[in-house]
C-alpha cells in the first residue's frame, strides 16, 4: 500500500488550489517515485484507469500515458475527473488506514488505553497560543494560524520527548524523563536541525 | 543553546518552577503545565513526568513557536503571519508538514459539515 503520509500532502494540495499548473505536476510527482515503490504506483494507476477510461481513450497502465492524456483533454473534463479518481484512492487508503488502527486499539492493554487517549486528547489550549502569537506580532492572526502553530507544536513536543526516551534507554535508565534526558535529545536534535534556531548567524568566510 | 538550558535550571533551583512573577527572562508564568503533563503521558513519558522536565519542554517549545512566528512575520506578507507562510517553513519537515495538511483539511470538513447541517435545521 502507498505511503499514506507521501499521499496526502499530493492530494490535498491538489484539492486546495484549483489552478491548472497543479494538475501536471502532482501527476509528475506521482508517477516519478525515484525511490519508492514502483510495483506499488503502477497497480495503483491501472485501478485508476477505470474511471478514466470513461473520459479518454488511452489507457495505458504506464505513468506517461496519463500525464499526456491529462495535459492534452479540456480543462473542465480534467477536473471533473481528478478529484474522483483521487478521493478513490484515497478512500482505499484511508479505509485501510482505519482497519488497521481498529484493529490495533482493540487490542490494547488498559493502560495503553489510558495512554492513547492521553496521546489523542492532550492539546494545547488554542487561547494561550493565540495571546502567545499575537504578542509577538503586534497584530491579530486568523483561526487557522493558531491551528496550524498548536498542531506543529504538539508534534514538536513529541519529536522531543521520543528522542528523549530513546536517550534515556540508551543510558540505561528508568523513565521519568529527567532533565539532563531532555538536554540531550535537544542537542541531537540541534544537529539533525530539527529545532530551528536563527540567533546564532553561521559566518562563512571570517 | 547549553548556555540557555544551564540558566533554566539554576532558575528552577531559585524558583520551585511554580507561577512566578514575570521578574527575569526565564521567568515566565508557567502557560502550558497541565497540557504538557498530559502530552509527555500520551507520548511515553510516565504518568507522572518530573516537574523540571515540563519546565524545560515548555521552554522549548514557547521557543519554537516564537521562531515560527519571527520567520513567518519575515517572509511572505511582512509583519504578518499567514498559513501559507507556516507551511511554506514547514515543508521540509514531513511529519509537521503532513499534520498541518491534515488539521487544515478536518477543519475545512467541519466547518462545511456544520455549515450543511445549520442550512438543513434553517430550511427545515
Amino acid at each position: 500500500m502507498a505511503d499514506p503520509a507521501r499521499i496526502k500532502p499530493e492530494v490535498t494540495s491538489e484539492r486546495a488550489t484549483s489552478a491548472n499548473e497543479e494538475h501536471p505536476k502532482s501527476e509528475e510527482s506521482e508517477d516519478v517515485p525515484a525511490t519508492a515503490k514502483p510495483t506499488e504506483e503502477d497497480k495503483e494507476s491501472s485501478s485508476q484507469d477505470q474511471p478514466k477510461q470513461e473520459v479518454k481513450s488511452e489507457s495505458q497502465a504506464a505513468g506517461e500515458d496519463e500525464e499526456e492524456g491529462t495535459s492534452g483533454q479540456p480543462n473542465a473534463k480534467r477536473l471533473k475527473v481528478e478529484p474522483e479518481k483521487k478521493k478513490e484512492k484515497r478512500h482505499k487508503v484511508d479505509e485501510d488506514e482505519i482497519q488497521k488502527m481498529q484493529v490495533l486499539v482493540s487490542s490494547f492493554s488498559e493502560e495503553q488505553l489510558n495512554r492513547y487517549e492521553m496521546y489523542r486528547r492532550s492539546a494545547f489550549p488554542k487561547a494561550a497560543i493565540k495571546r502567545l502569537i499575537q504578542s509577538i506580532t503586534g497584530s491579530s492572526v486568523s483561526q487557522n494560524v493558531v491551528i496550524a502553530m498548536s498542531g506543529i507544536s504538539k508534534v514538536f513536543a513529541g519529536e522531543i520527548v521520543e528522542e528523549a526516551l530513546d536517550v534515556c534507554e540508551k543510558w540505561g535508565d528508568t523513565p521519568p524523563l529527567q532533565p539532563k534526558h531532555m538536554r540531550e535529545a535537544v542537542r541531537r536534535l540541534k544537529s539533525k536541525d530539527q529545532i530551528p534556531n536563527s540567533k546564532f548567524k553561521h559566518i562563512l568566510f571570517h | 543553546m547549553a548556555d540557555e538550558e544551564d540558566e533554566t535550571g539554576y532558575d528552577e533551583e531559585v524558583e520551585d518552577g511554580s507561577s512566578g512573577v514575570d521578574v527575569g527572562h526565564g521567568k515566565r508564568k508557567r502557560l502550558f503545565s497541565k497540557e504538557l503533563r498530559c502530552m509527555m503521558y500520551g507520548f511515553g513519558d510516565d504518568q507522572n513526568p518530573y516537574t523540571e522536565s515540563v519546565d524545560i519542554l515548555e521552554d522549548l517549545v514557547i521557543e519554537f513557536i516564537t521562531e515560527m512566528t519571527h520567520k513567518a512575520m519575515s517572509i511572505g506578507r511582512q509583519g504578518r503571519v499567514q498559513v501559507e507562510d507556516i507551511v511554506f517553513l514547514i515543508r521540509k519537515d514531513p511529519r509537521k508538514f503532513a499534520r498541518v495538511k491534515d488539521l487544515l483539511t478536518m477543519n475545512e470538513e467541519l466547518k462545511r459539515a456544520r455549515k450543511a447541517f445549520d442550512e438543513a435545521n434553517y430550511g427545515s
